[in-house]
């Protein structure tokens, strides 16, 4: 069992990162990875995109430094049609991408944790266009446990 | 040449996209007038479902007789409510309603697993508003993505999150008024209890008794959200109770005692009545010598200080997984202010409530292998995971005989009315060092998958079994009782069913499609009464019930009342 390549040449050379060439379409969580940008007021912003036949989110992973609100510029350069449902507290956000298009959302998240997103038509979600959303950090001083330390895996 | 992007606009709320008429989604503020005074008189307005038991007493008992034992063979759906599912959510195999429905003039609020929330027209199921919380994907759930429901008052819906946040939402609108952050996701925390609204409180547990957290209660202000005390069910050393975990090393401070069930409270004493889980690890004994309070016991929690005022415990030393989260029932009796409380353990424990003394205990199951306890209380140990790789088995397995779905009281019967879930598992104990957020069990765990059996057992309050109701599976879903003279009470294959609350007779059976692991409430609505049960087959079924872990799912609210005409 070939184990020791680094993880991206074997994902390349099994063709796991691209749509029909190992499976049919493209394995989640082989995408790329991006990080949200933050302002000087805590919020943040990120652009994902969807680029040409891929059929995968760019990033894939978009990583937040911590909980609060984001601002998503969301682009299909897809020759295709897709759409975005994003986690949100309130109620998931919804937005129609027809081919060329560039829309936004604004989303509010709670930290620590990661979420999924998807374009929900047809069976985009299992060819590829399933991301996550992760948010670092750790919950406010006052929920945590009065106890020492503890260790971690 | 470059090609201008179409304008894709701004992302909608979901809810947007679900056929509302414009307007429609504006609940009338029929919760701005729910505060404390009309929750502690629940039973004097039976056509509301005003807090999680019905009543503060936690009977789920209603006095609405228009559904009787003579009418009940001519019930029927009268609508049905679809919550469906979508998306990658966390626990993604264990959805399923956990929620007992609250109904306040007209309007029903109820939770869903991953952070939903509804309003709907409690007389034909119109959607009014929804509210959706994103929850992490990864959090912690020992027991599957589920929520026991909402509280309401001062019109405001109060809900908890999986990752252990409790938000106040409008009750007209949804919309979040405040939310607080009351455990800690990094430390396996989460939250699935339905809140309980006292005085100008509303105060919420932690879950986690799987990953080696110290439990706790909260308390919020209504109005505010602002933090007004904390209860650990954990003593630090020095504490009252810290004699009973080892004097070295820090095994209290991952000792669980979660309450992640709903309290009862009685306004006389001002003490909430609540019952705590296991200790952790659940199986292994060996690192936690002693008692290990306030694990397995029913507390009494002064309301407005937040302090332990007595406790029982249920099971000292549990390496069982027997939690004693179960409802204490508040009940009268002789003049004497009693609870009554259906342990995992297999027995029935009837205290004193204003000081916690022993009045009686029963066995309410039939077999219980894994020790005895005796009239007088004392508890003798049998069975249990000791030596390292060797397998044990014993009864109740480790969703007991009774699991955290609530038993019925009624007043007019005298009678509990408890289901019952006589089924056996094998734990093998396999010590591990614990880590932060990975599950602390401390064994190899099976349940069994063949020989159970179960029941909805009547006893009156000094134990004795007035009859049973036997099914081939065991009973895993809340009974509710009426002054009609009817017990409710779901099956794990979909059956719903009406028994005679004096005879245990079956009256009335519908296929609800899916099993039933959630609370019934009833309700009336311009003259009609309804009975609502919401459906679903999930949450900890390898726990209570893995012979049924391939059944199918399913999301539906269903409601059933009397011809119209």
């Amino acid at each position: 069992m070939t184990m020791a390549q680094e993880r991206s040449d074997l994902l390349s050379q099994l063709g796991l990162n691209v749509q029909n060439r190992a499976a049919i379409g493209r394995v989640l969580g082989t995408g790329s990875i991006g990080q949200a940008t933050e302002g000087a007021d805590g919020r943040m912003s990120a652009t994902i995109r969807i680029r040409p036949d891929e059929i995968a989110w760019d990033p894939s992973i978009l990583v937040m430094p911590h909980g609060g609100d984001i601002d998503l510029e969301i682009i299909n350069d897809d020759l295709n049609t897709h759409c975005a449902l994003l986690p949100s507290n309130g109620d998931r956000k919804f937005i129609w991408l027809v081919n060329h298009s560039r829309g936004r959302a604004t989303l509010n998240l709670d930290g620590p944790g990661y979420y999924w997103f998807s374009s929900p038509t047809g069976n985009d979600e299992g060819r590829g266009l399933t991301g996550a959303i992760v948010v670092l950090g750790d919950v406010p001083p006052e929920a945590r446990l009065d106890r020492p330390d503890q260790p971690r895996p | 040449m470059t090609v201008e992007y179409v304008d894709a606009g701004e992302a909608v709320d979901q809810a947007k996209l679900s056929g509302k008429l414009p307007g429609n989604e504006i609940a009338p503020p029929v919760v701005e007038g729910v505060d404390y005074e009309r929750i502690l008189n629940a039973r004097s307005e039976p056509e509301n479902w005003l807090t999680y038991y019905g009543t503060y007493d936690g009977q789920r008992y209603s006095a609405l007789d228009q559904i009787n034992t003579e009418n009940v063979k001519r019930i029927g759906p009268a609508w049905i409510f679809q919550a469906g599912s979508s998306g990658i959510i966390a626990g993604a195999s264990t959805y399923s309603f956990e929620a007992t429905p609250i109904i306040v003039d007209g309007i029903m609020f109820l939770a869903g697993w991953d952070g939903w929330v509804w309003a709907l027209n409690a007389k034909d199921g119109t959607e009014i508003w929804r509210y959706k919380h994103a929850v992490p994907f990864d959090v912690s759930l020992c027991c599957g993505n589920v929520n026991r429901g909402v509280a309401v008052a001062q019109g405001k819906v109060f809900v908890v999150t999986a990752n252990a946040h409790v938000l106040a939402l409008d009750a007209t609108t949804g919309k979040r008024v405040w939310d607080k952050t009351y455990g800690d996701v990094r430390a396996g925390e989460s939250a699935t209890v339905a809140p309980l609204v006292v005085k100008n409180l509303v105060i919420v547990g932690s879950s986690g008794g799987e990953f080696g957290v110290r439990g706790h209660l909260d308390a919020f202000d209504i109005g505010s959200g602002e933090h007004q005390w904390r209860c650990y069910t954990i003593p630090k050393p020095g504490e009252p109770g810290s004699e009973t975990w080892p004097a070295d090393g820090e095994a209290w401070a991952r000792g669980g005692a979660n309450c992640w069930l709903t309290g009862t409270f009685d306004a006389e004493t001002n003490l909430l009545y609540v019952g705590t889980g296991n200790p952790a690890p659940d199986f292994d004994g060996g690192v936690r010598e002693g008692d290990n309070l306030y694990t397995d016991s029913i507390i009494a929690v002064d309301v407005d200080s937040g302090q332990i005022r007595w406790h029982y415990q249920c099971t000292p030393h549990d390496v069982w997984d027997y939690d004693s989260i179960a409802e204490c029932i508040l009940f009268e009796k002789d003049g004497r202010k009693l609870l009554g409380h259906f342990d995992k353990n297999g027995y029935f424990f009837v205290l004193d409530r204003t000081n916690g003394e022993l009045v009686n205990i029963t066995p309410f199951v039939d077999r219980i292998t894994w020790g005895a306890i005796t009239r007088d209380g004392r508890v003798t140990a049998k069975v249990y995971p000791d030596e390292e790789g060797v397998p044990v088995h014993f009864y109740p397995g480790p969703a007991g005989a009774k699991e955290w779905t609530h038993a019925a009281y009624s007043p007019k019967t005298e009678l509990f009315y408890v289901p019952v879930q006589d089924v056996g598992a094998t734990a093998t104990r396999r010590r591990r060092e614990f880590k932060e957020s990975i599950p602390y069990w401390g064994a190899g765990v099976q349940v069994d998958i063949e020989d159970m059996t179960g029941s909805i057992s009547a006893f009156d309050a000094d134990g004795e079994e007035k009859w049973r109701w036997r099914n081939e599976l065991p009973m895993c879903a809340s009974v509710l009782a009426t002054g009609g003279d009817l017990v409710f009470a779901g099956e794990p294959s979909g059956e719903f069913n009406a028994l005679d609350a004096r005879t245990g007779e079956l009256l009335w059976q519908f296929q609800c499609g899916s099993g039933h692991h959630s609370s019934p409430s009833t309700y009336m609505v311009d003259g009609r009464q309804y009975i609502a049960v919401p459906v679903g087959w999930g949450g900890w079924a390898e726990g209570f019930l893995p012979g049924m872990l391939g059944a199918g799912h399913g999301s539906a609210l269903i409601v059933f009342a009397l011809p119209e005409s």
